[in-house]
């Protein structure tokens, strides 16, 4: 999850980062844009559910604005917004346990369109992996989210994670035997 | 059907070993874990256009507001107030003669001659920046910087120098009155908390050094 160049005038985030630090406060649309997208899957992914997913993807932004200044490496912005937005996902995580209202909604997220007949049964697997990923513990989501869907190799999860590769693969493994379980009337 | 995927299963899954690499018994279990991961859906997820706009209309309020507590903070922080009066010696004389005869015209006295100052300084208030010395054992060290909230974490704008052969690094850095959070910055990449200092967490798990620098007098890490 490193920097993103090439776009948006060629400004690299750490030059956007000091340009907004030093009062040029709209050069962090260029922020925003480059990464809400890129960040809205592992978001919907962790938590389920689109809508509650964009709530985490702009308060993320916000606060990373609010913080900006706490940013030690602007050329590392990248992965210090994903962490501030994976410690807003498990805490909206936590939020919701607390209040018994659970996070079960991922219909929106396979709202799609028209599919051809044949891939019904790939859809309705998708689809029960994502209510299954639901009933993992959030670090063997995480984990299965980063390396399956978001395609990080276990190094990379544990650059952005703090984990060490070796308790990322327990976690790995222990949410392929749930998943195995859940899933077993669509396999 | 089993409660867990085999040991191998699951490094084909992990993407260690390939389908042909299993023994012909798995095969059919490794297939059906494949067809598991191969369900994780990988396509974009649009959010909302409008989310732009909301992220930059909250920014631009709390940036508003940032600058509104700047201008009341600086409004409100007492700073050192020097005051300096450069006169010519004839007219504290004259100035102090004309006061006499007034003073005496009006209590019908004579009023005491006044003694000739060289100038008048008034001190007032509290200084609003103090020296902190930033001292750090890095014996091992090519380069060594300082860098924190007083410097936009800029690895490059303070710069430690060596004393001697000691391994001691060191910089005296004027910072404002208030907390700061630092660190060191070790051969241009290693981020360390200053041992002599207290630590916070940052909220994205590491840690900075603080230093609280109070008006009066300075403080010596």
């Amino acid at each position: 999850m490193g920097a993103l160049l090439g776009f948006e005038g060629e400004a690299t985030d750490a030059e956007v980062v000091r340009a907004v630090l030093a009062g040029d406060v709209e050069r962090y649309a260029v922020l925003v844009r480059r990464y809400r997208d890129r960040y809205a899957r592992y978001a919907s992914r962790m938590l389920g559910s689109r809508d509650v997913a964009e709530d985490a993807v702009q308060d993320a932004l916000v606060r990373a604005f609010d913080r900006l200044a706490d940013c030690r490496e602007p050329d590392k912005f990248a992965g210090w917004l994903f962490l501030i937005l994976r410690n807003r996902c498990y805490a909206e995580r936590r939020q919701r346990q607390r209040q018994e209202r659970p996070l079960d909604s991922t219909d929106e997220l396979f709202a799609a369109p028209d599919r051809p007949d044949g891939e019904y049964e790939q859809v309705e697997r998708a689809h029960a992996l994502e209510q299954a990923l639901q009933h993992l513990t959030p670090e063997q989501r995480e984990v299965f989210v980063l390396k399956h869907t978001e395609g990080l190799a276990y190094e990379e999860i544990a650059g952005v994670t703090g984990a060490t590769v070796a308790s990322l693969k327990m976690r790995m493994h222990r949410a392929y035997d749930r998943l195995r379980e859940l899933m077993k009337e669509h396999l | 059907m089993k409660t867990g995927y085999h040991a191998l299963v699951k490094r084909l899954l992990d993407g260690e070993l390939t389908l042909a690499e299993l023994p012909p018994e798995l095969r059919a279990e490794g297939e059906e874990a494949l067809r598991l991961v191969g369900a994780a859906d990988r396509a974009p997820v649009a959010l909302s256009p409008a989310l732009d706009e909301r992220v930059m209309a909250t920014v631009r309020r709390h940036a508003g507001d940032a600058r509104a507590n700047r201008v009341w903070r600086w409004l409100n922080t007492p700073r050192d107030v020097e005051l300096r009066l450069r006169v010519r010696p004839w007219t504290v004389w004259a100035g102090g003669l004309a006061a006499a005869a007034a003073l005496a015209l009006l209590l019908g006295r004579a009023a005491p001659a006044p003694q000739p100052g060289p100038g008048t300084q008034a001190r007032a208030g509290t200084r609003d920046s103090v020296l902190v010395r930033f001292v750090l054992y890095a014996p091992g060290a090519r380069r060594v910087a300082v860098a924190g909230t007083f410097n936009q974490w800029d690895r490059s704008i303070a710069p430690l120098v060596p004393a001697g052969t000691s391994g001691v690094w060191t910089t005296t850095l004027a910072l404002p009155v208030g907390q700061h959070q630092y660190a060191f910055v070790v051969d241009g990449a290693r981020w360390i908390v200053d041992p002599a200092a207290p630590a916070v967490d940052d909220g994205f798990g590491r840690r900075n050094s603080v230093v609280a620098v109070s008006a009066p007098g300075g403080h010596t890490l």
